[in-house]
């Protein structure tokens, strides 16, 4: 019922705002697919710079405890803001990449 | 380089969705039986963390009363309460203050705030019990850890009967906690793989 309810309000959303997108600042549907290509290009830099973070440290803690001797938990690279700060990476990078293909907006 | 990106963006993107909108994780664990349990020299009951408040985490707390429990029920005369300090507040220490206030007398229980690693906490758990002579033990610890930590223990000469801990629901109903049950199998995945590797377990 929670999953049912969480899809059904996305799905709402996300009809009103191809609505308000196309009506209300004329926004050309045909320009969504190239929008949701993105979505999907995002979401796999997102994939590959968290995988990138936790091996880094993983990598880092190792090397904290060797040096340090003392003890570096390595939970702190499973920390769900470690994700959000991939997303952010991420968007730069393939903000970044678009710029280089003269693709920026 | 971008195209692969949408390939592997859209895979993520299906993953999550299957995890969070069905019950596949709930599949993947396979759920748990109640276990049957005989007298042993000890119960150990593994960290989970403390605040700095001084108060017990959940989990922490789940543990140390199912290890109360074990004990108010006469399967060990001792019990051992592990867990480190964190920023300021002790876990086994004041897991000991609630295990006096629960009525286990004083001299029943084996405080020890120093391990560091699952591994470590095997190795001061069975010097604490004598050394050599392999003891037995009831662990208990999150269903999740428990697999690993009983390896642990066991391949520090210690026979081990599991008494693990539910700390998250195996059939969770919001699409947040089957997440979050799947993240906690996965990260423990990775945890075996770890000690496997390094020949811990």
């Amino acid at each position: 019922m929670d999953s049912l309810y969480l899809l059904l309000l996305f799905a709402l959303t996300s009809v009103a705002l191809v609505a308000v997108g196309a009506r209300v600042l004329g926004l050309r549907a045909t320009s969504l697919r190239g929008a949701l290509a993105r979505v999907l290009e995002l979401s796999g830099f997102t994939v590959l710079l968290t995988v990138v973070n936790v091996a880094a440290g993983f990598l880092l803690v190792l090397a904290l405890r060797f040096l340090t001797g003392t003890f570096v938990s390595l939970y702190l690279n499973t920390d769900a803001m470690l994700v959000l700060m991939s997303v952010l990476q991420a968007a730069a990078l393939q903000w970044w990449i678009a710029s280089r293909d003269g693709d920026d907006g | 380089m971008r195209a692969s990106a949408r390939v592997v963006g859209g895979g993520a993107l299906l993953l999550v969705a299957l995890v969070a909108f069905t019950p596949i994780a709930e599949t993947l664990h396979g759920g748990v039986e109640p276990p049957a349990l005989s007298p042993a020299d000890a119960i150990v009951v593994l960290g989970s963390g403390v605040m700095p408040e001084g108060e017990l985490t959940d989990n922490s707390l789940r543990r140390t009363v199912h290890g109360i429990r074990l004990f108010r029920q006469g399967l060990a005369p001792r019990i051992v309460l592990l867990g480190p300090a964190y920023h300021g507040a002790v876990e086994a220490e004041v897991r000991a203050r609630y295990a006096a206030d629960l009525g286990v007398p004083v001299a029943a229980v084996l405080v020890e705030p120093e391990g560091i690693s699952t591994r470590d906490e095997a190795e001061r758990v069975l010097a604490r019990l004598g050394g050599r002579r392999g003891p037995s033990i009831i662990l208990v610890t999150g269903l999740q850890h428990m697999a690993r930590a009983r390896r642990v223990f066991e391949r520090e000469g210690m026979t081990v009967a599991a008494a693990p801990v539910l700390e998250d629901s195996l059939r969770p109903q919001k699409p947040q906690a089957r997440l979050a049950l799947a993240r906690a199998i996965v990260q423990e995945a990775i945890a075996r793989a770890y000690y496997r590797m390094a020949g811990a377990s």
